[in-house]
């Protein structure tokens, strides 16, 4: 189990306990998260990743309260999120968690900018201008907030999601796979600009990726394979990554038919 | 391709079931107005086959006019002249013949055990029959049949309603008299009588009441068993005195012309329903066709994905057609069994009204064919434009993964809209400012098509119109009015085809309201003007028994009492209403605007015209008319040509001359007027009056304020039973609320979880869909009422000769149709916000 170097003054943000998720019953269950005890520290940008179907999403919605564990506890914030009523559920999504998908995050009907502040609207919490100004120039939507997402790319529309997750200044984002629909330039954007929340502004962010580049601008990468935590790697590099992920992949094809496809990156 | 679609319906079977519904709905308003009308019309025809039971009947062979009192033996010879009783003798005789009935019909009134005037439902009939011990179709069940002056059988029906026993004393008023009785039998009288009151009278005491003369309407003929009716007309022609003005017809000839009067006169009721029945399959056709929209909408990637699997655009039209088929038969047929079962609770409510109809509910093949077809059809046309949309999309198009495609109102339609509602108007402006000839079809047209206009432009107004209608929701409540409001407006289409339902019922609500407020308020303005009388005698049957006006006059106080008669009369080929009154009436009891000649002329045996009717003849003062009725013709000269709204019959006559035409059993006095003595105490007087009229128990003696509230109250009754079928489109209107709600629920699944994992609370969820609801359901009552109400403000301008002078708008009823639809809205909301509310937030997310 590897051991948290988390920031002893502050203690984790978020953190898992022998988190189990198991879909399905008898013949069919499938085990998605078999016994993960994890901490996300505070002022961290960690990323997770690992193969498909290695249970990266469901640790995200179990965190993120959307989802219930099968067994084990998940804390975040201070606040044990298994025992939260689904009214307290909803305020702590409103309020203290940013969330980001894998795709479709907008409401089709608002603009960017009312996309952005919806939680904040949601929450009847007054818009911070300097910050949201900061997170708009960050993720360079400025000329775009009056688009609604049918007019806007697939990245664009990524990064106002990623601008929606940070704009009510949540405890914790979590995003998964927030670049993976984006051109490696403007996907440096969102990285920098998460990274940038993170050290400047100690903003707390997990994402998922399955980019080594992306892995590389996180404090700490934890890497997943059938539901269990596998390794960890403390300040990245792309390189560092992707040997890590050979060695993974290594350990694994012994087992598995064919190996892991590394980058799922996007270029247009 | 086929197994495709089945299969579509089986995995979609929710959504299915709504568009069923909606099917369903239309189709039961339908089925129920058709089954209802030929139950209406079967009520009667069994009343005509029980009632008109001869092989052959004696008439007057010369087509005469008399007003057709009520019952349905004078129904048959109402404008014809009236026969001598002494033929009953002339035909007894002859070979063949067993039985001869002389009809011996004529209005009355019951007093029940209540003390109050025995009344069927509707304004049934209420008259006396002389009960012929021969009378074939009425048989003694209970005491005995009545002999004598004072006592009476009462039919089975109306021995109930009134609440008496045999053996009990009543009051009955028979021709106009006020008759201590005892209630000696109760009659079985064939079919149910749809509420008609019905009091038998031995032969004499009928015969001094309603053939005075010596002369009723017709006389039935039984013949022996076995022989067949012309055979038994050829015999009694040949019997009938020459010269005499008599005809003999045989039953059969007599039941169908009966049939076909009442047909004529149900035709209206017939008329009536159908509009409203075609009103809601209009409105189904909206939910319908909605439905349809977005189920194809929804299953856009599965039509994409079957099509770059090569499945050809036709292939993909005809397989949601088959759908929309599969949908139209099953809500059809189910819609047929609710509008029996509609039909059915109708009849409970009526007989609880004291009108029983018929036992069967008819459900003919033709019904059932035209209801399933009219379903089955609307629903193809209905699913035909979405369905082609689908089979068009290129493949990628669909295979996209935000499936929400912004559908914009089209122009076309938008053109076609316009150009309607500028049609609709000028055709409206021109009949407001008589530019036409037929301003009322003018009217009818043009308000037509500012309707149908208004309904193809409603997609072009509904965003702009739905943005001002939801401002106050968007700025109170944050975020949520404006989620709703995207919501609303981001498929313009759909909403205005929702709204357009709702629309439709309320443009008809709103300018029923408009025609209700003016009609009382022009009668009330009438009534000031015209109606000098101190007091005015009116019977809830329609006529004052003669006994009373006779009574009235003579009560000390009273200066005048004017009768007012009134009879059909014939003027050449047509039945024209006539007044027969004293010409001294005018200027003591009545005042009325002469438009050309004078009211003295009366005096001289001339009559009046109204001017509507002079214009539309061409008559002038001084032209002569030649009258005819029952009793006799006259040629008389017109003297004056007035304008009265308050006498609204076309011909006023002086009693000498009506006298002279109608024979006295024909006449029935409307109302009377009575001016009190001067000095006279008008308290007193009404007591007077009260005390004189209460024995009638039908009569009730008003001033004219309360003259004028009675009208009001006419026109409200009415109105009640137009909101209760405006009611049941609405309720259809409210169904596709619903309906669409639901399904665009269902394809908003995704979104709706990713508000809810951002925060989004599962009451402000239900919250956004009930503004959505709200919003909608004002949308079309705004559009309804400003609509409806707005065309029928053209109404006092254009019918003002026809009596409707003063415009009415009713504010605070049109406000109440607003929050009414606010209430609407929240109550169609409850079930999709539930729906909403209780999705689970991580497979809303990931649902595809
Ligand atoms: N709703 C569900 N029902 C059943 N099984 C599920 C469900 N969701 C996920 N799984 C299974 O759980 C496992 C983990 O899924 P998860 O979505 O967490 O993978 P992931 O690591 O996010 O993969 P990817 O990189 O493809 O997004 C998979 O084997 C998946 O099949
Ligand atoms: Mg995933």
């Amino acid at each position: 189990m590897p051991e948290t170097a988390a920031d002893p003054t502050a203690g984790p943000i978020a953190s898992a306990r022998d988190l189990v998720k198991i879909y399905g019953k008898g013949e069919t269950a499938v085990r998605a998260l078999d016994g993960i005890s994890v901490d996300f520290g505070r002022g961290d940008l960690t990323a997770i990743m690992g193969p498909s179907g290695s249970g990266k999403s469901t640790l995200m919605h179990c965190m993120a309260g959307l989802d219930t564990p099968t067994s084990g506890t998940v804390v975040v914030d201070g606040d044990d999120v298994g025992r939260m009523k689904q009214s307290q559920l909803t305020r702590l999504r409103r309020t203290r968690l940013g969330f980001v998908f894998q795709a479709f995050n907008l409401i089709p009907t608002l603009t960017a900018e009312e996309n952005i502040t919806l939680p904040l609207d949601i929450a009847r919490r007054p818009v911070d201008r300097d910050w949201f100004d900061t997170v708009v120039d960050a993720v360079g939507l400025r000329d775009r907030l009056d688009h609604r997402p049918s007019e806007l790319s697939g990245g664009q529309q990524q990064r106002v999601a990623c601008a929606r997750a940070l704009a009510s200044r949540p405890a914790v984002v979590f995003a998964d796979e927030p670049t993976g629909n984006l051109d490696s330039r403007s996907s440096g954007e969102v990285l920098g600009f998460l990274r940038r929340s993170v050290d400047e502004l100690g903003q707390s962010v997990v994402m998922v990726t399955h980019d080594p580049t992306a892995a590389s601008y996180a404090h700490r990468v934890l890497f997943l394979a059938d539901g269990r935590l596998v390794a960890e790697l403390a300040d990245p590099t792309s390189e560092s990554v992707l040997d890590a992920l050979r060695d993974l992949g290594a350990g694994r094809a012994e087992r598995d038919a064919p190996p892991v496809a590394v980058g799922r990156r996007v270029s247009r | 391709m086929t197994r495709v679609a089945l299969r579509g319906i089986r995995s979609h079977l929710g959504r299915f079931l709504l568009s069923v519904l909606a099917v369903l709905l239309g189709v039961a308003f339908v089925a129920g107005t058709f089954s209802l009308r030929s139950m209406m019309s079967s009520t009667f025809s069994d009343i005509v086959e029980s009632s008109l039971t001869g092989d052959a009947y004696l008439r007057g062979s010369e087509v005469a006019a008399g007003a057709a009192p009520m019952g349905p033996g004078a129904e048959v010879a109402g404008d014809r002249n009236r026969i001598p009783l002494s033929l009953v003798q002339d035909v007894a005789d002859v070979d063949g013949v067993e039985t001869v009935i002389p009809d011996l019909t004529g209005p009355a009134v019951l007093v029940g055990a209540d003390g109050t005037a025995v009344a069927g439902g509707g304004g049934a009939p209420s008259f006396a029959i002389g009960l012929h011990p021969d009378e074939p179709a009425a048989i003694v069940v209970q005491g005995r049949a009545p002999s004598g002056p004072t006592e009476i059988a009462l039919e089975s029906a109306s021995l109930r309603a009134s609440g008496l026993a045999l053996g009990d004393t009543t009051t009955v008023v028979v021709a106009g008299a006020l008759v201590e009785v005892e209630v000696v039998g109760e009659v079985a009288f064939g079919a149910p009588v749809a509420g008609a009151t019905i009091v038998f009278l031995d032969v004499a005491t009928a015969t001094t009441a309603y053939a005075p003369d010596g002369r009723v309407a017709t006389i039935a003929v039984y013949a022996s068993e076995g022989l067949d009716e012309t055979e038994v007309v050829e015999r009694l022609t040949a019997a009938l005195p020459g010269g005499s003005s008599v005809e003999a017809a045989t039953g059969a000839a007599l039941r169908a012309e009966t049939q076909e009067q009442i047909q004529s006169a149900l035709g209206f009721v017939s008329t009536f329903l159908l509009v409203f029945a075609g009103i809601s399959l209009f409105v189904g056709a909206f939910i319908i066709s909605n439905t349809f929209q977005m189920l194809v909408r929804q299953r856009q990637r599965e039509f994409a994905m079957l099509r770059a699997i090569g499945a050809s655009p036709r292939q993909v039209f005809t397989s949601i057609l088959v759908q929309a088929g599969v949908v139209g038969v099953l809500g059809s047929v189910l819609g047929v069994g609710a509008g029996v079962g509609l039909v059915a609770a109708l009849r409970v409510v009526f007989a609880q009204m004291g009108m029983e109809l018929s036992g069967r509910i008819p459900l003919d093949g033709y019904t059932v064919l035209v209801s399933v077809v009219t379903g089955t059809v609307v629903s193809l046309v209905a699913a035909a434009v979405p369905s082609r949309r689908a089979a068009l999309t290129p493949p990628v198009e669909a295979m996209r993964d935000d499936v929400v495609v912004h559908d914009r109102a089209s122009t076309l339609r938008a053109a076609l809209g316009g150009v309607l509602v500028a049609g609709g108007l000028a055709a409206v402006g021109m009949a407001v400012a008589d530019r036409v000839d037929e301003r009322g079809t003018v009217l009818g047209l043009g308000a037509a098509a500012v309707v149908l206009g208004v309904l193809l432009l409603a997609p072009t107004v509904v965003p702009a119109a739905l943005g001002v209608l939801a401002a106050p929701a968007v700025a109170l409540l944050r975020p949520l009015g404006g989620l709703a409001r995207g919501n609303v407006t981001r498929n313009p289409k759909r909403t205005a085809s929702t709204a357009g339902a709702l629309m439709i019922g309320m443009a008809l609500v709103g300018a029923a309201s408009v025609l209700a407020a003016s009609t009382e308020a022009s009668t009330r303005s009438i009534v000031d003007e015209e109606a000098t009388a101190d007091y005015l005698l009116q019977s809830a049957t329609g006529q004052v028994p003669g006994g009373l006006a006779q009574e009235v006059a003579d009560l000390p106080g009273v200066q005048r009492a004017d009768a007012l008669h009134f009879s059909v009369v014939l003027v050449g080929e047509d039945q024209v209403l006539a007044l027969g009154v004293d010409p001294a009436i005018f200027g003591t009891s009545l005042e009325i605007n002469v438009v050309d000649g004078s009211l003295d002329r009366l005096a001289q045996g001339e009559l009046a015209v109204q001017k509507a009717e002079a214009e539309s003849r061409g008559w002038v003062v001084g032209d002569t008319v030649d009258l005819r009725g029952s009793e006799g013709r006259r040629t008389a000269t017109i003297g004056v040509v007035v304008d009265s709204r308050a006498l609204g019959v076309p011909l006023i006559l002086p009693d000498e001359v009506f006298t002279a035409v109608v024979a006295a059993p024909d006449a029935a006095i409307d109302s009377v007027f009575v001016v009190a003595a001067p000095g006279t105490d008008l308290e007193t007087l009404r007591e007077d009056l009260t005390a004189a009229a209460r024995p009638y128990v039908v009569v009730s003696v008003m001033d004219a304020e309360q003259f004028a509230d009675r009208i009001a109250d006419q026109v409200n009754q009415i109105l009640v039973i137009l909101y209760a079928l405006l009611g049941l489109s609405i309720v259809i209107a409210v169904l596709g609320i619903v309906n669409t709600l639901a399904l665009s629920i269902a394809e908003r699944t995704r979104e709706i979880g990713l508000l809810r994992a951002v925060g989004l609370g599962r009451t402000q969820l239900a919250s956004v869909v009930t503004i959505e609801s709200v919003l909608t359901a004002v949308f079309g009552t705004v559009l309804g009422v400003v609509v409806g109400a707005g065309l029928a403000s053209t109404l006092p301008t254009v019918f003002a000769d026809e009596g409707l002078s003063v415009l009415v708008v009713p504010w605070t009823q049109l406000g109440v149709f607003l929050g009414l639809a606010v209430l609407v809205g929240g109550v169609a909301a409850v079930w999709p916000a539930i729906r909403a509310a209780r999705m689970d937030v991580l497979e809303a997310v990931s649902y595809e």
